[in-house]
């Protein structure tokens, strides 16, 4: 059987990359909390990354606009939306997304299958950071967390704990870690900005909540905060605080094995070890 | 018409550097030519960069965003967030 081993959560700040190759003041900081979760990962040693991500209004906003999907493409290119940075092909597992999707659409989830895509920034910037050779691939599980209505929280995490049935059903004994892309407070562009920038933190207080919460390893507790008024108050991009729910779904709720926050950004990084059970 | 088509603009530009030209070239002609079409509100506020009344009509600010982002219609990205803060200051 497949075998769940662990997580991280991360940002995606385009900049991110190139305050890195500049050696900007921040570039030390970013260097070391990327390079933790990539640490992590490699001592996992993962056959394969479940990836959830918010898409940007980039792979989905013309045709149809899906609450979950879940990309079945061979391979996909990326970042679609920062032609400007490095450009990867990202490898997928496609065998075990489509054994995914099967699954969880058995299960009573309504998982759309995505064949033909570009990734955007919210996948290239992490994995330029954490599997920088694209020589893992990943399962992409994409979580509507821009445009509201959201998925419940209780439904991303009870998603990201069916996605773990999946593995453990699949017949080899492939080693699966989990990937969360996403801040906690961050709006873009809105009326809720900060008075230097186009974009802004408008809810520190909430991500030091969110902290506290995966500290303890309080999931129960965090997904009955997590409500879209609360991500709403938090940001038009705070809902993607559901894919670390998701991912804490997959690998199970208890405390992590590290957790650093960049709170005047919105935004934490964070590892885990898998629970041995599958926590409901 | 619904505010779809502006959306639908700002999705564009991100991908179309096409479009992105011809908004710089000649604006109005660019954007009396998108699909589905503009309301009049809809030309006049983008060919004014008036990104406040564009969100305060429903528009993405998301999306919006990328207008400025791009340097289009007389925007770039301290222009806009001066322009967002004043609509809302103003409610």
């Amino acid at each position: 059987m497949g075998e769940i081993v662990g997580g991280v959560g991360v940002p995606h700040t385009p900049h991110f990359p190139g305050i890195v190759d500049r050696q900007e003041p921040l570039a030390a900081e970013l260097d070391r909390l990327y390079g933790t979760a990539a640490q992590h990962l490699r001592d996992l040693a993962p056959d394969v990354l479940i990836f959830f991500t918010c898409d940007h209004y980039n792979t989905f906003f013309i045709e149809s606009v899906p609450i979950f999907s879940v990309g079945v493409a061979p391979s996909a290119c990326g970042p679609s939306d920062y032609r400007e940075l490095q450009a990867y092909e990202v490898p997928i597992d496609v065998a075990l997304a489509r054994r995914i999707q099967a699954h969880v659409v058995r299960s009573g989830f309504d998982v759309g299958i995505s064949q033909e895509f570009e990734f955007d920034h919210p996948v290239t910037i992490p994995l330029h950071f954490l599997t920088p050779a694209m020589d893992v691939p990943i399962v992409p599980v994409f979580i509507n967390g821009l445009m509201p209505p959201f998925p419940p929280a209780w439904r991303c995490r009870a998603l990201g704990a069916t996605i773990r049935q999946a593995i453990e059903e699949t017949p080899d004994t492939r080693r699966v870690a989990a990937v969360a892309s996403g801040s906690f407070s961050l709006e873009i562009g809105g009326p809720l900005i900060s008075a230097q920038s186009h974009t802004g933190v408008p809810d520190p207080e909430w991500t030091d909540r969110i902290m506290a919460r995966l500290r303890a390893g309080e999931l129960d507790e965090l997904v009955a905060e997590a409500s879209e008024e609360q991500l709403t108050r938090a940001g038009n991009a705070a809902g993607e605080l559901l894919t670390w729910i998701a991912m804490l779904g997959t690998i199970g709720g208890r405390g992590p094995a590290f957790l650093e926050a960049q709170r005047d950004l919105g935004h934490a990084y964070g590892t885990w070890l898998a629970d041995s059970a599958v926590h409901q | 018409m619904s505010i779809y088509a502006v959306n639908k603009i700002c999705y564009r530009v991100v991908r179309e550097p096409g479009l992105r030209q011809a908004l710089g070239d000649s604006p109005e002609q660019a954007l009396r030519a998108a699909l589905p079409p503009l309301s009049e509100d809809e030309l006049q506020a983008l060919l004014d960069g008036d990104v406040g009344r564009l969100s305060k009509m429903g528009a993405n600010n998301f999306l919006l965003h990328q207008l400025g982002r791009f340097r289009l219609l007389g925007l770039d990205l301290p222009t806009y967030a001066d322009r967002i803060r004043a609509a809302y200051r103003e409610a």
